[in-house]
């Protein structure tokens, strides 16, 4: 009986003097995990502290071409959030991790799955489906990150789905994304001065990724090095494409890494214009390490290349 | 006025059960899926002949034309080709937790269902699959030989196991994490019959069969425990043991009417593989092995003295010696569209003269959009028993609609 006394009182004492520590512990982070470093980024401005984030692509990849690792899988099946870009941007490799996560806290339409594109006006949404016209994406052209309107609307897609897993945290990310858009609307005043001759100015691209810039800037895609989305250019098209440029006077190819730089080369010799190689996602250069970074590198390099004086082919 | 607003009325009055057409079409013992009025239209399946639940569809066409010079029988060489697979395929969601899919293929001029089965998720990180499916071994037999990298399986998963091995059953498998960067998965099968339909490399001109009733002990098994992990920003690792076991079956020789009962088979592998893909996903080498040792009964012998068929003198021997083989393959794709690589593979065959065969595959594919590739092949085989032999394929193959078997690991 006195050795029940004694041990009831250190459990007493034990409990009186480590409980406040284990309340002072700061609350276990929300793993969120971001298909490219883009939402990553934007997931840690609003989110702040109380997330932690880790993304599936490192910022080079053909977003078409990624491949599931057993580290996306591990990360899928823990986290709390998951956020997309949509419009089947993704199709490649989200689809199968998720099915093999089992994580009902993100499956599609739990509150843990955050979808950036919802609620986004798609451009280039095929009239007709049909393989014929190459890798369409039914719901529309799905690189919307590289829109420089985009950043507000991924912001605000993400700040909702952060609230969904963790209303304690709204006001925090409220006034994590107020800062935020103030400092995208800085940014954007800087972009629209760097855009404001780009209006009519001719471009071509190897794939489409910068429709949505493109639109935005008023540039005009003369064409692209693809046949078609996704299918790569056969030597007929290129020298159709070669005519066009000179008819049309154009001097830039918009590129990216993981593009087939040796026939944008080819197609560079021929008509003499200047290759411009942009991220597609920010993260792949030390010079854009948030999406903010990466939109600067994207206005930075055009512009410059469209006020160089033309090359002779 | 009046007549109006009684066919008004009457129109108000029947239009739901328009709406919800399911009970007309039932007969007494039927099942009953009762469908509110209310919810008929919200579902879009307002009624039996609403296709917006359709499956997903697919079809796949894979051609192959070929040179075959044989070293010692030349009068067998020569061209041909073939359309070697017409695959229909159509796969959906049947509710959050279950999907189903078939999958029918020409063998021939016949039709034949190779799979058709359901997946059921509900059960965390467990899958049971129940229906007829390829059987979870190695890396290379869970594929449609169509998706292969290489133009045939690697020859001595054909020799030991089938070229296609498909069993009606059960099959239950589980993964884990380990760590951030790996996962374990396990998975075990029940079947009814795993007999490869026919062998490539027959030891004698017998027929094996499992009977159709039997002890539970005596079904067909098959086990799997895989891990594989990151290394490195870039690459990938896996490592990989299978078995299958057919623990009773049957051997008849119905030319001599001799026979043999309670033999068994159980082939046990170990498998290697290593990914690795560039920073842009477009560059990757593969590299990969699997070791295979076959026991039990395996082979059979017919002793026959004075060489004539059915004259009583004949005798049937089965072999039970563990034969060995393995294959090791490396692929190298530079871009999504183009890639190369070569493959080996050696076995020893259970027959009595410890006959060796082995081939090795040569091959450049060129994806010429996502949906369609050509392949040219050059292989050379080496066999014991046979004939040695140097083919030159091509092969096309294109699919059409949403293709897609599953994540194999």
């Amino acid at each position: 009986m006195k050795n029940f006394t004694r041990r009831a009182a250190l459990a007493v004492l034990s409990c009186v003097t480590f409980l406040p520590l284990a309340a002072a512990r700061p609350p276990e982070r929300l793993k969120v995990l971001a298909t490219i470093p883009d939402l990553a980024d934007l997931v840690r401005e609003v989110g702040g502290e109380r997330v932690e984030v880790d993304t599936i692509t490192r910022g080079k990849e053909n977003l078409h071409a990624v491949m599931a690792r057993p580290s996306h899988l591990v990360a899928m099946s823990r986290a709390d959030l998951f956020v997309e870009v949509g419009l089947s941007l993704e199709i490649a490799f989200v689809p199968g991790l998720l099915e093999g996560a089992r994580n009902e806290k993100i499956r599609p339409g739990a509150p843990g799955f955050v979808n950036v594109s919802e609620g986004w006006t798609a451009i280039d949404v095929p009239l007709e489906l049909s393989r014929k016209a190459g890798d369409v994406h039914p719901q529309g052209n799905p690189h919307l990150n590289l829109d420089p309107r985009a950043g507000r609307h991924m912001a605000q897609r993400i700040f909702e789905g952060l609230v969904r897993v963790d209303p304690a945290g709204k006001d925090v990310f409220q006034a994590n994304l107020e800062a935020y858009l103030g400092e995208l609307a800085t940014a954007e005043a800087r972009w629209q001065e760097m855009s404001a001759d780009w209006r009519g100015r001719k471009v071509v691209v190897y794939h489409q990724e910068f429709g949505y810039l493109a639109a935005h800037t008023g540039l005009e895609i003369l064409g692209s090095l693809e046949v078609k989305p996704g299918i790569p250019p056969t030597p007929n098209h290129v020298a159709g494409l070669i005519q066009k440029m000179k008819a049309e006077g154009c001097t830039t190819i918009l590129t990216a890494s993981w593009s087939r730089n040796k026939d944008v080369e080819r197609l560079a010799e021929a008509t003499g214009a200047r290759v411009v190689e942009l991220p597609n996602q920010c993260g792949g250069s030390t010079e854009c390490t948030t999406w903010i970074g990466m939109m600067d590198l994207v206005h930075r390099r055009i512009d410059e290349a469209l006020t160089a004086p033309r090359k002779v082919p | 006025m009046q007549r109006f607003l009684s066919v008004s009325l009457f129109l108000s009055l029947s239009a739901p059960l328009v709406a919800a057409q399911g009970p007309a079409f039932q007969t007494p013992g039927t099942p009953v899926f009762p469908m509110k009025p209310a919810e008929s239209g919200d579902s879009g399946q307002a009624d039996r002949f609403a296709s917006v639940f359709n499956p997903a569809f697919s079809f796949l066409v894979d051609t192959v034309a070929d040179y075959v010079d044989f070293d010692q029988n030349s009068d067998d060489s020569g061209f041909n080709a073939e359309m070697r697979t017409l695959e229909m395929a159509a796969q959906a969601w049947m509710d959050p937790d279950a999907w189903a899919y078939f999958v029918g293929a020409t063998e021939g001029e016949e039709v034949a269902i190779e799979e058709a089965a359901i997946h059921y998720t509900g059960l965390g990180n467990s899958t049971i699959r129940a229906g007829r499916f390829f059987i979870d071994f190695g890396k290379q037999m869970q594929i449609h030989t169509h998706e292969l990298r290489t133009l045939e399986r690697p020859l001595v998963l054909r020799a030991y196991l089938g070229e296609e091995v498909k069993g009606d059953g059960v099959q239950w498998d589980h993964w884990m994490p380990v760590g951030d960067e790996a996962a374990v998965r396990w998975s075990l099968g029940v079947f009814a019959s795993l007999l490869p339909e026919e062998s490539e490399f027959p030891t004698a001109e017998v027929v094996t069969e499992v009977a159709e009733r039997k002890d539970a002990g005596d079904m067909n098994f098959t086990a799997r425990l895989t891990g594989f992990t990151d290394v490195g920003e870039s690459g990938m690792f896996q490592l990989g043991a299978s078995a299958r076991a057919i623990p009773d079956y049957d051997v008849l020789d119905e030319v001599n009417t001799l026979g043999e009962s309670g033999l068994d088979s159980t082939v046990f592998g170990v498998d290697v593989t290593y990914g690795w893909s560039g920073e842009t996903g477009e560059e990757r080498l593969t590299l990969g092995a699997e070791a295979l040792i076959s026991t039990g009964d395996n082979g059979f012998s017919i002793d026959d003295p004075d060489t004539t068929p059915g004259t009583g003198d004949e005798t049937l021997t089965v072999l039970d010696d563990s034969v060995f083989g393995y294959y090791a393959f490396a692929d190298y794709a530079w871009s999504r569209y183009q890639s190369a690589g070569a493959q080996f593979s050696s076995a020893e065959l259970p027959d009595a003269g410890n006959s060796d065969v082995s081939e090795i595959e040569l091959y450049y594919t060129r994806w010429l959009s996502e949906f369609h590739r050509l392949r040219f092949v050059v292989a050379s085989t080496e066999d014991d028993t046979s004939d040695d032999a140097l083919r030159f394929a091509v092969q096309y193959t294109g699919i059409v609609g949403a293709h897609g078997h599953g994540i194999n690991w």
